[in-house]
């Protein structure tokens, strides 16, 4: 009775109150939602890859860009204890020419399911040589189903069957490949590369052999494929795996995996260090706002208790209007997040995770109930005697 | 056997500056359905002596007695619930909860205890009612005028229908005229009500007008006819 009238009663001021908190868990799910939007752009393709791990070549610091597997490593890996199914996955840059200018996509190459792409739009299907199935993003660059993607300088070409969504790396999207085309495309780029050292600056034709490079054995250097992604068997836990092919490979969860490299883990680092400084500056807010007006109205305090109030009663009170306040907290800060999150370019990182918000969410109600242990002290120091002689003193 | 029984009652404080005696060796007894009259300049102790009898302090050394009940002996928790059923407090500062309007203000007091039955609000209108409030009811304190705020504080005090109502400085905000209705008002119920009420004042006039009165002087008893 007392909590709610009191609010209703200054509602100017609990309101303003309100609004402070409700900024600050705006910038807390704002942060959760960039993080987990800069975590999916950097890393959605390699983190989302349907493996318990993920095998790379030895010392190459579980990096997409510098691990390559010949055939025998395929074979060895996929025949080895605890490996119960594994397929090979290839990766590599390219540039698309489209038809806002050029971008830079990352090429996926899968020997095997498909199936674990999220298909938006399109066809649900696996890609057929020389098609490609295309992370979402990509429209923002005027890309459709259907189109033909240049990969310039390559010679090759891909067109878009399906889109998939939440398969970025880099901030660049994923254009998913059949592990045979992913190998000519890896082929053409060596060789590409190779003539572009020896200084030849036309485009020659698909094929050619460059400087003194047979063509046959592009496919030799290029690898196999980049890394295998393995299901392991029942009670194989992935550092058994480790153990067992350490030290020509590196073995990591898809999780561990999209941490490395890239500055992932500072990043997300200092993404969680705001999010947390924001939590604290909310618990302070909260937590000094009611012990300020816990102080400033003891009397009144003194004489609830004088007429025989417990100061449980007088605590239940102010937990009421905390959790009043931080509910309407966080409607105005949901709200805020979502508008400001709507209102970002579509290149801005933000993705709104329900599951984190929750979490984030918890957390300020948490540190709200704690910062209310400050009022909770000063309320059972409360002499209700001084109700009586406040007058006179 | 009287209602309220206060023997060899010595209250000390330990201040910053060392000691102080705020009340000595007091006694006296009250019979149920009179009214009291507690005399003294400020600093006698007035206030100390209520806050005793309330269970709001513990005294030094002494007993008080309501009822046959030792409230000297009962713990923080025990008093106030003492206090929520049996007793009635009036402060000098009418201590009405702001945001509170007059009606609110008196139902706080079986909110306290409980919940508020329709009884109690049948209740609270009648003494609003009673005290010339029913216009008043729907207003919060800082919209009354202070005579009608301390008979809120009367009115509130009575809600939980006490044994004892005990009253500081009930007049010392107000004039003259309105410090005699509010004391009539507290005769009359104690007279009607067949309760008890303790009343402190350095009013002699107000005094005079109790059925039995104590003085105090620097915490001892200096004249009276409350006897011991
Ligand atoms: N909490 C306290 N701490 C120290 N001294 C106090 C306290 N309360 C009252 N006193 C002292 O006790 C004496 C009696 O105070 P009080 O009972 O308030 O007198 P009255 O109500 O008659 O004015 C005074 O000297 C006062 O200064
Ligand atoms: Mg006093």
């Amino acid at each position: 009775m007392l909590a709610v009238k009191e609010l209703l009663g200054s509602k100017l001021k609990f309101g303003l109150i309100a609004l402070a908190i409700g900024l600050v868990v705006s910038l807390t799910m704002l942060m959760s939602a960039m993080s987990e939007g800069l975590v999916t752009g950097m890393t959605g393709a390699k983190r989302s890859l349907d493996a318990d791990v993920l095998v790379f070549q030895g010392d190459t610091a579980l990096s997409l860009e510098r691990s390559m597997l010949t055939d025998d490593d395929l074979t060895l890996i996929s025949s080895s204890a605890g490996v119960d199914a594994a397929y090979a996955v290839g990766h590599l840059i390219v540039t698309i020419r489209g038809p806002h200018g050029s971008f830079d996509a990352h090429v996926f190459g899968l020997a095997d399911a498909f199936d674990q792409l999220p298909i938006v739009e399109g066809e649900h299907r696996a890609p057929a040589a020389g098609e490609a199935i295309v992370d979402f993003t990509a429209t923002t660059e005027g890309i459709g189903v259907g189109d033909t993607l240049n990969l310039n300088p390559l010679p090759g070409e891909l067109r878009v069957t399906a889109f998939t969504e939440g398969r970025r790396y880099i901030m660049a999207p994923a254009l998913y490949v059949s592990l045979d085309t992913w190998r000519s495309l890896r082929a053409a780029s060596l060789l590409k590369l190779d003539s572009a050292q020896g200084g030849e600056t036309a485009t020659p034709p698909d094929g050619e052999v460059a400087d003194g490079m047979p063509p046959e054995a592009a496919p030799t250097l290029a690898g196999a494929a980049s890394i295998m992604a393995v299901r392991l068997a029942p009670g194989v836990t992935p550092s058994d795996l480790s153990a067992a092919l350490a030290p020509a490979f590196e073995v990591a969860t898809p999780e561990d995996a999209s941490l490395a490299g890239n500055g992932m883990n500072v990043m997300v680092l200092a993404v969680n260090g705001i999010q947390l400084v924001s939590l604290l500056i909310g618990a302070m807010v909260i937590g000094v706002f009611f012990y300020i007006t816990t102080l400033h109205k003891s009397g009144q305090i003194a004489a609830v208790k004088a007429l025989g109030a417990s100061n449980y009663y007088v605590y239940r009170q102010l937990l009421v209007q905390i959790s009043i306040l931080v509910t309407l907290a966080a409607v105005i800060g949901v709200g805020l997040a979502l508008g400001a999150g709507s209102g970002m370019p579509p290149a801005m990182a933000f993705d709104p995770d329900p599951a984190r918000w929750a979490v984030s969410l918890l957390a300020v109600y948490a540190t709200a109930y704690l910062g209310s242990l400050f009022s909770l002290r000063s309320i059972l120091l409360i002499d209700p005697a001084t109700a009586l002689d406040r007058a006179e003193h | 056997m009287p209602l309220l029984e206060v023997t060899q009652l010595t209250k000390h404080y330990q201040g910053g500056s060392g000691r102080v005696t705020a009340l000595e060796d007091v006694s006296f007894a009250l019979e149920g359905g009179r009214l009291l009259g507690v005399l003294g300049p400020s600093g006698s102790g007035k206030t100390t002596l209520l806050s005793l009898i309330a269970g709001l302090l513990r005294p030094s050394s002494g007993e008080v007695r309501l009822g046959g009940s030792a409230i000297h002996l009962r713990s923080a928790r025990e008093a106030a619930a003492f206090r929520r059923e049996h007793v009635g407090l009036v402060f000098q500062d009418h201590h009405l909860v702001p945001y509170l309007s007059a009606l609110e203000n008196l139902l706080l007091v079986p909110h306290l205890s409980g919940h508020v039955r329709d009884a109690d609000r049948r209740h609270a209108s009648h003494l609003l009612a009673e005290f010339g409030l029913e216009h008043r009811a729907r207003h919060t304190p800082a919209e009354l005028s202070g005579g009608e705020r301390q008979r809120v504080a009367i009115a509130r005090a009575l809600m939980n229908s006490p044994e004892i109502m005990l009253v500081d400085e009930p007049t010392s905000n107000l004039d003259t005229e309105r410090g005699q209705q509010v004391l009539e008002l507290l005769r009359d119920q104690v007279h009607r009500g067949a309760m008890t009420c303790v009343m402190v004042t350095h009013d002699p006039r107000m005094a005079a007008q109790a059925d039995q009165t104590l003085q105090l002087m620097d915490g001892r008893v200096a004249a009276g006819d409350a006897g011991a």
